[in-house]
C-alpha cells in the first residue's frame, strides 16, 4: 500500500501553518548563532584595519599562504588526527570483537570504559598531567620502581614526546567509543549469515572478511566519520596538557586560531584560517558520507 | 578453547585498568597531603586520606562558584534546547513539507553541529563584545541551547519516528487536537528518549570548554572547566585542588552516564547507531 | 448516519489512488471495501476520516460536507489495522480516552466505559496495559474504544488481519452481531473477500483507485460485473477462459462448448462449483488430466488441464483421482459468464452475465 509515512493531510490554514510554527523557533537560533557568525566571520575575515580606516581585502587568506606556523600546525593536526585514529579503530575494533559474547561481568567492563570518554576534557587534561608529570607522575613513578632510567622521560617538556603523549591520551580517551559502537554494529548483525557461513564450510578469517566486516561497514564509517571531525577540531586537552608546546611541538590548528584571536587579537586572520579548517572538514566528512551512501 | 578465555580475559583486564587507573590516581591525589602526592614510589593505596584540598578549592577558593554556575548554565540551557529542538523534530517527523523541505532542514540543522567550535567561537566572542554580554552567564546559556539544539533535533526525530503514526491517528480520529496528541500521547511514549537527550546536552554543556573560555574570563561567570584550566596553566600548581576540583567536575557526569548507558551509543552517535 | 463519495480523488504526486469514486452509503449501513493491496480502499477510508487529504471531489456525512472538517470533529469512529492502543494507558485509560478529550464529566465517564466493556466482555483487562494483552483481547479493547462514544459511523481498517485464522473467524461473527445491535453504519477495509461476503451488506469492489461493482454480496457473487470482480471474489477462483463464439460454439484450443449468443472474442468465467468431473467417459464431456488434488474433508478441489488450460472444480469430498489420470468435466454452461476479452477494468464495462 502506498501510503506515505506522514501526515499528508492539511485540513485548514492552521493546520497547515504548524509545522513551520514548530520549527521556526529552531530556525530563528540557529541562524542566529551558527549562521550568522558564519558571515561575520566572513566579513572580518575580508576586512583590515588600516591607518585609512577599515578596507576589504584578500590580505588575511594571502597571508595564510606564507604562514609556516600555520602549514605546521596544520601539519601536525593530520599526523595526530592519522595516528589517533588508526589506533582508537584498531584497538576499538579488537576489543568490540573480544566481547561480542556473552562474558561474565560484560556490563561492569562497558560501564566502566564509558569513564575516559564521558570525562570533561579538562579534566582529562588535568588527570595526564598528573600521570605525565616527570617528577612525581605515576607513570615516572612506577618506571622508576621497576628500575628504569626516567631521566629522559620529560614527557610534555620534550617535542617528540609530547606529542606522542597528546596522542595516547586521546586513544585513551576515544577507544571506548569506537568499541561502543562498533560493539553495537556487531550486535545488530544477524545470527543467520555466520551459520550460513559455517555449514558453507568458511574458516574463521574468511567469515569475518565476508561476513562481518561487510555488515559493520555502515557503523565503521559513522564512527570514522564522527572521530575525524572530532580530531581535526582537537582543542581542550592539548590546550590543558601542554599549550601546543613545548615550543610549537604540539600546536593544532583550533590552538593556533584559538592564539591570534585572543591572544593577538587578530580576529581576521583568525576568521580567515577557521575557513580552512572548516573547508577541511567538510571535504573530509563529505568523502565519508559518498562512502557511506555507496554502502548503503 | 580455555586458552582462548585466558587470552581474551588478560585482554579485557589491560583494558579496564588502563582506563580506569589514571582516573583512579587523580582520585588519590586529591585525597593525599603534598608530602604523600610527590611520593617516589608512587603510593597507589597506602595514604592517609585528606578533604583538605576539597575545602581548599571549594570554601578558600571560588571553585563553589564554578560550580554553581557550570550547573545554572547546564540546567537552563537543556532545557531551553530541549524545548525548542523537540517542537522542531515533532514538525520534522510528522509533516511533510513542500519540495522535501522537512529533509532538507534536517540536514542542514545537523551540518550546523559539524562546525569545528573554534570557527564560531570567534565571531560569537565578537558578537557578545558587541552586546555587552561577556562575562555573563546569559552568553554561555545562549550558545549553549544553540550548540545542543541539532544535536536534540537529531535524537527527537529518532524517536520520535519509533513512535507508530497509527497512534496519533487513533487519537485524532478519538477527536483530540493535534497538540493535544502530542502531549497525551506522544511526549508520554517519548518521555524516556526525551529523558536521554536531557542528560546528554547536561553532560555536553557541562563539559564544554572552548566557548566557555572564550565568552568568560572573570570568577561571575567562569565555568567550572575554565576554572580548572586556569589553575593548571599557571606556573605554579596547586596540584591537589585541581585534582579536588576535577573530581567533582567528573562526578555528575559519571552518575549520568551510567544511568543512560542504554542510550550512550546513539547519543555519541548523533542517533546513527542504535546501540 | 448516510455517507456519500462524490467523484473522489486522492493523487500523491502524479499519481491517481483514488480515482473519481463515487459511492452512497445508508444510515446503518455495512458496507465492505474491498480490494487487492494498493486499489485505494484504505485512502478513501482515511479520506472519511480527515487522515488524508481530498484531491477533488466531495464526501458528505449525512447532509455536511466534510472535506474541510479536521479529523477531530468528524465524530467517526476508527478502528485501526494496528489496533492503536496506546500502550502507556490502561485498558480503562484507553476506552475512555475520546471521552476524555470531549470533557465528559468522570462520572459518565467511567460508567460507559464499564457497559462497552461489559458488551465486549473485557471487564476483568480494565486495568491491565496493552502490552499485557493477547491479540485477540486487543482487537476488543480497539472496538470497545470506538464504541464507547457513539460515533456517527464505524471506519475499519482491516481490523481482524492480525488475528489468527480461528479467532479471525470468532470475531467476524460477533463483528457482525454487534453491528447488527448498535446499528451505526459501518465502513469496513478489508482484502479478504470470505470476511467481505460474511460481514457487508452491501460490498465495494475496487481495483486501482477505481470502483468496480458496489452490490450485495450474492449479488457481486452471482452477478459479477467484470472479469476483476469475477476473479477476485469467490475461492477457489472463478475459472477464466480465453476464446472466441463463432457459429453459436466457444471455442478454445481444444475446448468446444455450444453457446447460444453471437460471435466474439469473449473470456468465459465458470465457478468451480460449475464444473463437474467425472472418473467415467460422459456423452459430450470434455477430457482432461488430473494435475493436482486437495483435500479439503468436506469436499475435494481438483485442479485439472485441459489443453493448456487450468480449470479448478469442485467434487464431493469422497472423490478420489491420481496424478495425470483422465477425467471427464461437464460445465453447466448455463451458469457461465462471459467478458470481453480485453482487460477491462470499468464499472462503465457492460454487464454480461447469462
Amino acid at each position: 500500500m502506498p501510503r506515505s509515512r506522514r501526515f499528508s493531510s492539511a485540513l485548514n490554514r492552521r493546520e497547515l501553518l504548524l509545522p513551520y510554527l514548530l520549527v521556526a523557533p529552531a530556525l530563528v537560533v540557529l541562524l542566529a548563532l551558527s549562521i550568522y557568525p558564519l558571515l561575520y566571520s566572513i566579513t572580518i575575515s575580508l576586512q583590515q584595519e588600516t591607518p585609512a580606516g577599515v578596507v576589504w581585502t584578500l590580505g588575511h587568506f594571502k597571508r595564510l599562504a606564507s604562514d609556516n606556523f600555520f602549514r605546521t600546525a596544520m601539519v601536525h593536526t593530520f599526523v595526530f588526527a592519522a595516528a589517533a585514529l588508526t589506533c582508537e579503530f584498531l584497538l576499538g575494533l579488537g576489543l568490540a570483537l573480544l566481547l561480542n559474547q556473552q562474558i561474565r561481568g560484560r556490563g561492569l567492563f562497558r560501564a566502566s570504559l564509558l569513564v575516559p570518554m564521558m570525562l570533561p576534557t579538562v579534566v582529562v587534561g588535568v588527570v595526564w598531567r598528573l600521570m605525565l608529570n616527570p617528577n612525581f607522575g605515576a607513570i615516572n613513578g612506577t618506571l622508576k620502581q621497576v628500575g628504569i632510567n626516567t631521566e629522559s622521560l620529560t614527557w610534555t617538556a620534550s617535542p617528540r614526546l609530547a606529542f606522542l603523549a597528546v596522542i595516547a591520551v586521546d586513544v585513551w580517551q576515544w577507544t571506548p567509543f569506537v568499541f561502543l559502537v562498533l560493539l553495537a554494529g556487531l550486535q545488530a548483525i544477524p545470527q543467520e549469515p555466520y551459520e550460513a557461513a559455517l555449514i558453507d564450510g568458511s574458516s574463521r578469517w574468511q567469515t569475518f572478511r565476508h561476513v562481518t566486516l561487510p555488515l559493520l561497514k555502515p557503523a565503521i564509517l559513522i564512527v570514522l566519520l564522527l572521530r575525524t571531525m572530532d580530531l581535526l577540531r582537537v582543542f581542550d586537552q592539548i590546550f590543558i596538557l601542554t599549550e601546543g608546546g613545548p615550543g610549537f611541538a604540539t600546536e593544532m590548528i583550533s590552538l593556533y586560531i584559538y592564539r591570534a584571536a585572543f591572544r593577538f587579537f587578530d580576529f581576521g586572520y583568525a576568521a580567515a584560517m577557521s575557513f580552512v579548517l572548516l573547508a577541511v572538514t567538510n571535504v573530509v566528512s563529505v568523502v565519508y558520507i559518498r562512502l557511506l551512501q555507496a554502502k548503503a | 578453547m580455555k586458552r582462548t578465555r585466558i587470552f581474551r580475559t588478560g585482554w579485557l583486564v589491560l583494558a579496564l585498568v588502563a582506563a580506569l587507573a589514571p582516573v583512579y590516581w587523580m582520585l588519590t591525589i586529591s585525597l593525599k597531603t603534598e608530602v604523600d602526592q610527590f611520593a617516589i614510589p608512587p603510593k597507589w593505596f597506602s595514604f592517609t586520606p585528606t578533604l583538605q584540598h576539597y575545602t581548599d578549592a571549594f570554601v578558600t577558593r571560588s571553585f563553589g562558584q564554578y560550580l554553581l554556575t557550570s550547573a545554572i548554565v547546564a540546567v537552563v540551557s537543556t532545557f531551553f534546547a530541549l524545548l525548542i529542538g523537540t517542537l522542531a523534530a515533532y514538525a520534522l517527523t510528522r509533516f511533510r513539507l513542500p519540495w522535501n523541505l522537512d529533509h532538507k532542514l534536517s540536514l542542514w540543522i545537523l551540518s550546523t553541529r559539524m562546525f569545528p567550535a573554534i570557527v564560531t567561537a570567534v565571531p560569537l566572542f565578537l558578537m557578545m563584545r558587541d552586546l555587552r554580554l561577556l562575562n555573563t552567564k546569559l552568553a554561555l546559556i545562549i550558545v549553549y541551547t544553540a550548540f545542543n539544539l541539532p544535536f536534540v533535533v537529531w535524537m527527537m526525530r529518532g524517536f520520535f519516528a519509533e513512535v507508530p503514526r497509527d497512534l496519533e491517528e487513533a487519537a485524532l480520529v478519538d477527536g483530540d487536537s493535534r497538540l493535544g496528541a502530542l502531549v497525551r500521547v506522544v511526549l508520554p511514549l517519548v518521555s524516556p528518549g526525551l529523558a536521554a537527550t536531557a542528560v546528554f546536552c547536561l553532560i555536553v554543556s557541562w563539559n564544554e570548554f572552548l566557548f566557555a573560555l572564550v565568552l568568560t574570563q572573570t570568577d561571575a561567570a567562569m565555568t567550572l572547566p575554565v576554572g580548572i584550566a586556569g589553575r593548571v596553566t599557571q606556573y605554579e600548581i596547586k596540584w591537589g585542588v585541581m585534582s579536588a576540583a576535577g573530581v567533582v567536575a567528573m562526578m555528575p557526569i559519571l552518575v549520568f552516564a551510567l544511568a543512560m548507558q542504554r542510550y550512550l551509543v546513539r547519543g555519541l552517535s548523533l542517533g546513527a547507531v542504535k546501540g | 448516519m448516510s455517507i456519500k463519495f462524490k467523484n473522489v480523488t486522492k493523487s500523491f504526486g502524479d499519481s491517481k489512488v483514488v480515482d473519481d469514486f463515487s459511492l452512497k452509503i445508508e444510515d446503518g449501513e455495512f458496507v465492505v471495501l474491498l480490494g487487492p493491496s494498493g486499489c485505494g480502499k484504505t485512502t478513501t477510508l482515511r479520506m472519511l476520516a480527515g487522515l488524508e487529504s481530498v484531491t477533488s471531489g466531495d464526501i458528505y456525512v449525512g447532509d455536511e460536507r466534510i472535506n474541510d472538517v479536521p479529523t477531530q470533529r468528524r465524530d467517526l469512529a476508527m478502528v485501526f489495522q494496528s489496533y492503536a492502543l496506546y500502550p502507556h494507558m490502561s485498558i480503562a485509560e484507553n476506552i475512555a480516552y475520546p471521552l476524555r478529550v470531549r470533557k465528559v464529566d468522570r462520572n459518565e465517564r467511567e460508567q460507559r466505559v464499564a457497559r462497552v466493556a461489559k458488551m465486549l466482555e473485557i471487564e476483568p483487562l480494565l486495568q491491565r496495559k496493552p502490552r499485557q494483552l493477547s491479540g485477540g483481547e486487543r482487537q476488543r479493547v480497539a472496538l470497545a474504544r470506538a464504541i464507547v462514544r457513539e460515533p456517527r459511523a464505524y471506519l475499519m481498517d482491516e481490523p481482524l488481519s492480525n488475528l489468527d485464522a480461528r479467532l479471525r473467524v470468532q470475531m467476524r461473527g460477533e463483528l457482525k452481531r454487534l453491528q447488527h445491535q448498535l446499528g451505526t453504519t459501518t465502513i469496513y477495509v478489508t482484502h479478504d473477500q470470505a470476511e467481505a461476503m460474511t460481514l457487508a451488506s452491501r460490498v465495494a469492489v475496487m481495483k486501482k483507485g477505481r470502483l468496480q461493482q458496489f452490490d450485495t454480496p450474492l449479488n457481486i457473487y452471482n452477478h459479477p460485473a467484470n472479469r476483476f470482480v469475477a476473479e477476485f471474489v469467490g475461492s477457489p477462483s472463478m475459472n477464466l477462459i480465453d476464446g472466441k463464439i463463432e457459429h453459436g460454439v466457444f471455442l478454445s484450443d481444444s475446448i468446444k462448448i455450444p453457446i447460444d449468443r453471437s460471435d466474439a472474442a469473449v473470456t468465459i468465467g465458470l465457478r468451480p462449483e460449475h464444473v463437474h468431473v467425472s472418473t467415467a467417459p460422459l456423452d459430450g464431456a470434455i477430457p482432461a488430466s488430473v494435475y493436482v488434488t486437495e483435500l479439503m474433508g468436506n469436499e475435494t478441489f481438483v485442479f485439472l488441464l485441459v489443453g493448456p488450460h487450468k480449470i479448478i472444480a469442485r467434487a464431493p469430498a469422497d472423490f478420489r483421482a491420481e496424478v495425470n489420470c483422465k477425467v471427464w468435466l461437464r460445465l453447466e454452461t448455463d451458469k457461465a459468464h462471459f467478458f470481453p476479452k480485453e482487460h477491462s477494468t470499468d464499472y462503465t464495462d457492460q454487464k454480461q452475465s447469462v
